[in-house]
Order: C-alpha cells, then sequence, then structure tokens
C-alpha cells in the first residue's frame, strides 16, 4: 500500500501556510511546508482532499523538523497530536479503500505540456487502476485546449502544471474561479518551479500544489481510495437539514427518504455542527430565517471559516429575488422555494447532487 | 406526495391553529413586542404550507406576516385591526383544509 496524500493547512504564529502531508498515523503526520515553526511550537492543522475529503481541523504541535531529503522528499514538520475519533476514522476510511462505491468513473483533466509527463500519468492509471474504469484521465496540452474541455466536459479534479505555454497555470486556475461553472472543481497545481508556483497558483486558487518530482503511486493512491468512496446517485446520498420548525424537518426527512436519500436534521446550530461532523453530509440544506442565526450566514461560514467543500443550498419561503440574492452572497450552490413543494425541493437536491449549475 | 400530505397536514392543521389564536391574541392586545414573534411564527407557518403545496395558504399566511410587521413598525391599532382580519381570514381557509389524499383542500 503506497502513502496517502492530504492537503494541509498550518496556522502558526498569525500565519496561515497551505502545503500538502502525508504519512498520517493515529498521532502524527508529516507536512511538507517551509513554515518557521520550531520544535515544539504548537499550531493549528486542517486536513482534506480538494473534492472527496470534506476539512477536519486538529490542534498539534511540532515533533520535529526535517531537511529537505532526496529529490521529491522535501522538508518539513512532524507533527504530533492527540488521538481523535475523527482522525480514527479517517484512517478507517484510507484503510477500506479498496472497496467500489462509486458507479462513474473520476474523472481528471491533466493540463500539461509534457506528452511524457502524460504518458507517465497514463501508465500509473493503468497500474493503480487496472484501466480507466475507476479513474479516467483526459489530456490537455495547453490553457486554451483545456478551456474548451472544461467548457464541454464534465470533471472531478484538474491537475495543472504552472509552466505552460502561452498562459501559465496560475491564470488558467484564476479564470475557472471567476467562472460560475467550474469556482469549485477541484484543482491540484504541480510544479518544479518552488515557492515562487506555489504561491502563485494557491493564490490564483488551487486546493491544492504539489512539488515536482511528483510521487505518482502517492498521488494515484490517495484518488483511489478516496474516489472508490464518493457516494453515487442511488446510493444513499446523504443529506442534512438546518431548519427551527419541526414540521419542516419531519416533512423534508420524509419526501427525501422516500426518494432514497439518507437524511439528517437539526433544529438548532449545535445540533447541526454536531451532525456535520458525524454524518459526514454530501448536500446541506439551510433555512434562511431561524431564531438563532440567518441561514445565508451559517453557509458562509461554513464556507469561508469551516472550508467545507459539500453543497450548500438555502431553502426558505423568501421572495425569489431576496432569496437569489442571498444564496449568491453567500456562496451556496443555489436556494430552493418552499414554496414550490415537496416534489420541486426533491428534484433540486438530485440537480445539485448530479453537479448540475445552481 | 399524496401521502406525505396526509400523514403532514393533520400536524399542520393543529400548529397552524395554535399560531393563529396566539397571533389573534397578541393583536387584539395591541401587544407590538409579542407580534415580532407572531411574525416569525406566520413565516414558518407560510414555508410550511409551501412544502405541503397549499399555495393559497402560503399567500394568506405571508400578507398576515407583513401585517404583523407593520404593526410592529407602526404600533397603531390600525394595523392591529388589519392584522386580526388577516388571520381569521386565514383561520377560515385554513379549516376548509381536508386532511387526506382525496380532498387536499385549497391550494
Amino acid at each position: 500500500m503506497g502513502r496517502f496524500i492530504l492537503r494541509a493547512e498550518v496556522r502558526w504564529n498569525g500565519a496561515t501556510t497551505v502545503s500538502y502531508a502525508y504519512d498520517l498515523t493515529p498521532g502524527s503526520v508529516f507536512v511538507v511546508s517551509d513554515c518557521p515553526a520550531p520544535a515544539g511550537s504548537a499550531l493549528w492543522l486542517r486536513l482534506s482532499f480538494p473534492g472527496v475529503l470534506e476539512p477536519l481541523d486538529v490542534e498539534a504541535h511540532v515533533a520535529r523538523v526535517r531537511p529537505d531529503g532526496a529529490p521529491g522528499e522535501p522538508g518539513g514538520l512532524e507533527l504530533a497530536f492527540a488521538a481523535s475519533s475523527r482522525i480514527a476514522t479517517l484512517l478507517a476510511r484510507l484503510d477500506d479503500g479498496e472497496r467500489p462505491r462509486s458507479e462513474r468513473a473520476y474523472r481528471v483533466l491533466l493540463i500539461e505540456d509534457s506528452s511524457f509527463m502524460h504518458d507517465m500519468f497514463a501508465f500509473a492509471v493503468e497500474q493503480f487502476f487496472g484501466g480507466p474504469g475507476v479513474l479516467a484521465i483526459d489530456h490537455a496540452e495547453d490553457a486554451e485546449r483545456a478551456w474548451d474541455k472544461l467548457s464541454r466536459e464534465p470533471y472531478d479534479l484538474v491537475i495543472v502544471d504552472y509552466f505552460l505555454p502561452a498562459e501559465d497555470g496560475a491564470s488558467l486556475i484564476a479564470r475557472m474561479r471567476r467562472d460560475a461553472r467550474l469556482a469549485r472543481l477541484p484543482v491540484v497545481a504541480i510544479s518544479i518551479g518552488g515557492r515562487n508556483a506555489r504561491e502563485a497558483t494557491l493564490s490564483a486558487g488551487a486546493d491544492l500544489f504539489l512539488d515536482k518530482p511528483l510521487v505518482l503511486r502517492d498521488l494515484f493512491n490517495t484518488l483511489r481510495v478516496l474516489s472508490h468512496q464518493r457516494r453515487g446517485r442511488g446510493e444513499g446520498e446523504r443529506i442534512l437539514v438546518l431548519d427551527d420548525s419541526p414540521l419542516v424537518l419531519a416533512l423534508t426527512r420524509a419526501a427525501l427518504e422516500q426518494a432514497g436519500f439518507r437524511v439528517a436534521v437539526a433544529e438548532t446550530l449545535s445540533r447541526f455542527e454536531q451532525a456535520r461532523v458525524e454524518f459526514e453530509p454530501d448536500l446541506i440544506l439551510v433555512d434562511v430565517q431561524m431564531p438563532e442565526a440567518f441561514g445565508d450566514d451559517v453557509a458562509s461560514t461554513l464556507r469561508g471559516f469551516h472550508g467545507v467543500q459539500v453543497p450548500i443550498v438555502l431553502v426558505s419561503s423568501l421572495e425569489e429575488d431576496e432569496l437569489a440574492r442571498r444564496a449568491a452572497e453567500a456562496h451556496a450552490n443555489g436556494y430552493i422555494r418552499k414554496s414550490e413543494g415537496m416534489t420541486e425541493l426533491v428534484r433540486r437536491c438530485r440537480e445539485v447532487l448530479d453537479g448540475a449549475s445552481p | 406526495v399524496n401521502d406525505l400530505q396526509a400523514r403532514f397536514i393533520p400536524q399542520f392543521i393543529d400548529l397552524a391553529r395554535g399560531r393563529i389564536a396566539r397571533g389573534i391574541d397578541v393583536a387584539t392586545k395591541n401587544d407590538h413586542q409579542g407580534v415580532g414573534l407572531t411574525a416569525r411564527e406566520l413565516h414558518a407557518l407560510a414555508g410550511e404550507a409551501g412544502l405541503l403545496g397549499l399555495t393559497a395558504i402560503v399567500s394568506l399566511a405571508r400578507d398576515s406576516e407583513d401585517k404583523a410587521r407593520r404593526m410592529q413598525a407602526s404600533q397603531s391599532s390600525e394595523d392591529a385591526a388589519a392584522l386580526v382580519a388577516a388571520l381569521r381570514e386565514l383561520g377560515r381557509v385554513i379549516e376548509l383544509v381536508e386532511p387526506t389524499p382525496d380532498t387536499k383542500g385549497p391550494t
């Protein structure tokens, strides 16, 4: 079994750095980072993987600072933390990766001008997945061709090289983030450009930056496990509903369960937060007018502070103009008007989960 | 959907009756502080009615919610009287809803 690569955000001394981590154990992880925290420093760590693993926050400390090693083994921080049920759940999930759960291939667009690099990816897919049935790699040589493919084809992940002819990877990523259809598509940037390339691509909106040379085995091992575990349509996708009306919760739960979804409901923010962590929803529905908070504030906090990646949809009986404005400002994936009834609510949930534009 | 309506409409009617009675009490007493809760309850009622497909009730509940917010802002007895009238009409229409799949009541 290969290693797993995870996106890592480290916050120390008021500054946050984004990089990647591997060698996760119940009490430790290695983070590739040039964060200058010395051994013994306490810091905050968030682990995730774009599109397939929701953020997991950990209070950690630096056990050891490891210098750069051989090519492909950059230096970083060995972090230690207290064992927790969430880390244990993640490790169990990584160990459980052999069991396929998704009904379609995980689609990756590789944007890379080197045809040899493309061949390496294609060979790795063959080697680690036994062909394109589980993970399918498409290829574009430059930003223009990539944009054309992105406009026509649905992808689950984009891997983009920083150094491309004409338009560089950072510029392409920034263009994607400005386009509503591509704004949330997970993007992994790769380069030999080191710190400058990392900063340029991450600030443009990449979710993860990996240094070349890539250990393809590690990247594909991570994709193999996590992409297998995506729940496909009809396999009981999970929806979490927050609303202060017990009747709305009961009714929504009944309608969604009848349609084949798994549903958890919460009447208060504290129950919602607990359910969000334990239930790991694929979609979150949030009422707008609640006694504790406005749903659009809840949605924007989930996105901006907690780093939640799954779709969030506002549900309300507000007038459409106001609801649409609140959904857009909260960076929600759309809205549902209660006055349109349960059939429409179920249809919109399916649409959002299928990746249709809001 | 009809099955769900049949299952949840009795609960909706019970809740709505209580909310309307409280709202009429608040408006009759010119309780300008309590009317904020009335507005929130009417907003919730509109949402529940919407999910149940009771569109006529959605409109009346929204109209009542608007009147409650107006009364809260103006603190006038005229707006309180308008709220009472709106709530009575809302209550009358809710009593026409039949909790069976065969007779769905006003839509």
